[in-house]
């Protein structure tokens, strides 16, 4: 932030008066320099970029001469299937739930293995930090599809598929959270000579209760999101009858589905700002 | 429990009954949870070891026969990523501007962006690939669409909340110096958003990655596609192979925008 400097307009007023009409350069050089660096890459990328694509303009315009007639379909809002899109809904909350309960009880462990100052054995956790990387870097989507792949369509594969991708992510953030926060700690303990278990479960689980709360409650509007994406690869809930809709073309039951994903999402938003503007009191 | 009785209760007694009361709300909700999926746990753990044995025995070794069939997809992915970060970040900071209360022309611009751009941000962008998929049928115009329209619903959120959180006294100062609005941008606004700019168009062009990724599993191109349609086949090496070159761009790319940021940061 220290480079982008803001003009002092005293000065320049100043200095306006002394010479008449020269402007006088106020931006910090290297940083304007970078600047034209980045964006100029930027354009070009993006222009050998874009012809690469081939968009077909015909493709273009019949898509948005359907635009109005889906529309019209989607406006007349059908509550027959309501019943049942609530009760996927709940499903599909459900699964986000139950995976992020099974991924803290394991992360709450693993983070202390995995973060570098409380590692039992270096190499140990150096394995497991790289071992999250690569499953952090595989998207969720994928992980459900093993899991369909592997143990069959339903919840229960959204559960076992969701873990994986929620339990990395857990272990980073709680992880960078115990390295950050946790050194003061740890010294002052290991100096009256406290073992792994005091440091950890006396001196460190209390502190950082707060902060993991938080990341806890960010992770489940994340994993919403990804639980209603999951049904559309077929592991149940409120996706999975989206899906259907769509590849039928009832648009009346699809729109009533997308607004209730919406006050869902929107709800659950509503709730973690909440809980975290507590927290930081 | 003795609440009522006892009204001066003191502070530590309070927070200790708020949490064991969090901790049965949590326990009610978790056994609530179970009872309506009709889980059951020894299931979960009896299917534990059949996931890992499909893992380890469909999965390996990777079948890299058809490697360079595979180079296309890859590149149209990045490629993919490149177009729909800059036109979204192009989109995103003008919505954005129009969003963020110190700079937007005027509140009911702001009320009505905000609308729109809550409303898209909540849909997960999947569900708006395959509504795109209907409309404009299979290929690569629905799925940059899609990308397009999620990336500028965040962006445009991230950007007016980051423009939102910068000091008023520059912007104050050109006010008094009866700077234009144009001016008051260009020289109260940018500067000091800058970096986060390039933040979040960075980490932007990361999730275009991971998303264009799985847009191909509702059929909207990219590398998605072929892992559907190798799972679809049965050809469990080959799909391990689309995993690990996933994998590898996924990282490469996480390297690439860590290394600009520090330089421009």
């Amino acid at each position: 932030m220290s480079k982008g400097q803001m003009p002092v307009p005293e000065t320049v007023l100043v200095k306006e008066k002394a010479f008449a009409k020269k402007k006088i350069p106020i931006a910090h050089k290297q940083t304007r320099r970078q600047q034209q660096y980045f964006f100029i890459t930027a354009g070009i990328l993006f222009v050998i970029c874009f012809m690469q694509i081939d968009l077909s303009f015909t493709q273009f315009q019949a898509g948005v001469a359907r635009i109005p007639s889906v529309l019209e379909m989607m406006m007349q809002l059908s509550f027959a299937e309501l019943p049942e899109l609530a009760s996927e809904m709940v499903v599909s909350l459900v699964t986000a739930f139950l995976s992020l309960v099974l991924s803290i009880l394991l992360a709450v462990v693993l983070s202390f293995l995995a973060a570098r100052n409380t590692t039992p054995n270096k190499y140990f956790g150096m394995l497991l930090r790289f071992l999250f990387m690569i499953i952090r870097a595989i998207p969720a989507t994928v992980w459900v599809l093993i899991a369909v792949a592997s143990i069959g369509f339903g919840t229960m594969a959204g559960v076992l598929g969701l873990i994986f991708p929620t339990l990395s992510y857990l272990v980073k953030s709680f992880s960078a959270q115990i390295e950050e926060v946790g050194q003061e700690t740890i010294e002052a303990l290991q100096s009256v000579g406290a073992t792994w278990w005091h440091i950890v479960f006396r001196g460190l689980i209390p502190t950082l209760l707060t902060s993991f709360l938080a990341i806890t409650a960010f992770r489940f509007e994340m994993n919403v999101a990804e639980s209603v994406i999951l049904g559309m690869v077929g592991a149940g809930g409120i996706g999975l009858l989206i899906q259907g809709y769509i590849s039928f073309y009832d648009f009346s039951s699809l729109s009533l589905g997308i607004i209730m994903v919406f006050i869902t999402m929107f709800t659950l938003e509503f709730m973690t700002n909440q809980i975290r503007r507590r927290m930081s009191h | 429990m003795s609440a009522r009785n006892k009204p001066s209760m003191n502070a530590v007694e309070m927070r200790r009954m708020k949490a064991s009361l969090s901790v049965i709300f949590f326990a009610l909700l978790i056994l609530f949870s179970i009872w309506f999926v009709e889980m059951d746990i020894f299931e979960l753990i009896q299917s534990m070891p059949i996931f890992f044995h499909f893992l380890f025995t469909d999965f390996f070794p990777p079948n890299i026969s058809d490697l360079d069939t595979y180079i296309g997809p890859v590149v149209d992915t990045l490629i993919f990523a490149v177009v729909t970060t800059s036109l979204s970040s192009l989109l995103g900071i003008v919505i954005g501007f129009c969003m963020a209360h110190n700079t937007t022309p005027h509140p009911a611009v702001r009320i009505f962006f905000r609308g729109i751009i809550a409303f898209l941000r909540n849909i997960p962008f999947l569900v708006w690939a395959s509504i795109l998929v209907v409309i404009f049928g299979v290929g690569t115009m629905p799925g940059l669409f899609a990308l397009v329209l999620f990336g500028t619903s965040f962006l445009a959120r991230v950007y007016a909340e980051s423009i939102e959180e910068l000091n008023k006294e520059g912007v104050e100062a050109l006010d008094a110096c009866g700077a234009s609005y144009l001016q008051k941008i260009k020289h109260g606004i940018m500067p000091q958003f800058l970096p986060s700019f390039y933040s979040w168009t960075l980490f932007m062009f990361e999730i275009n990655i991971r998303a264009s990724a799985i847009l191909g599993l509702v059929g909207a191109g990219g590398m998605g596609s072929i892992l559907k349609q190798t799972m679809d086949l049965f050809q469990y090496g080959k799909t391990s192979t689309v995993i690990a070159i996933m994998v590898i761009l996924i990282l490469m790319v996480e390297y690439v925008t860590n290394r600009v940021r520090e330089r421009l940061i």
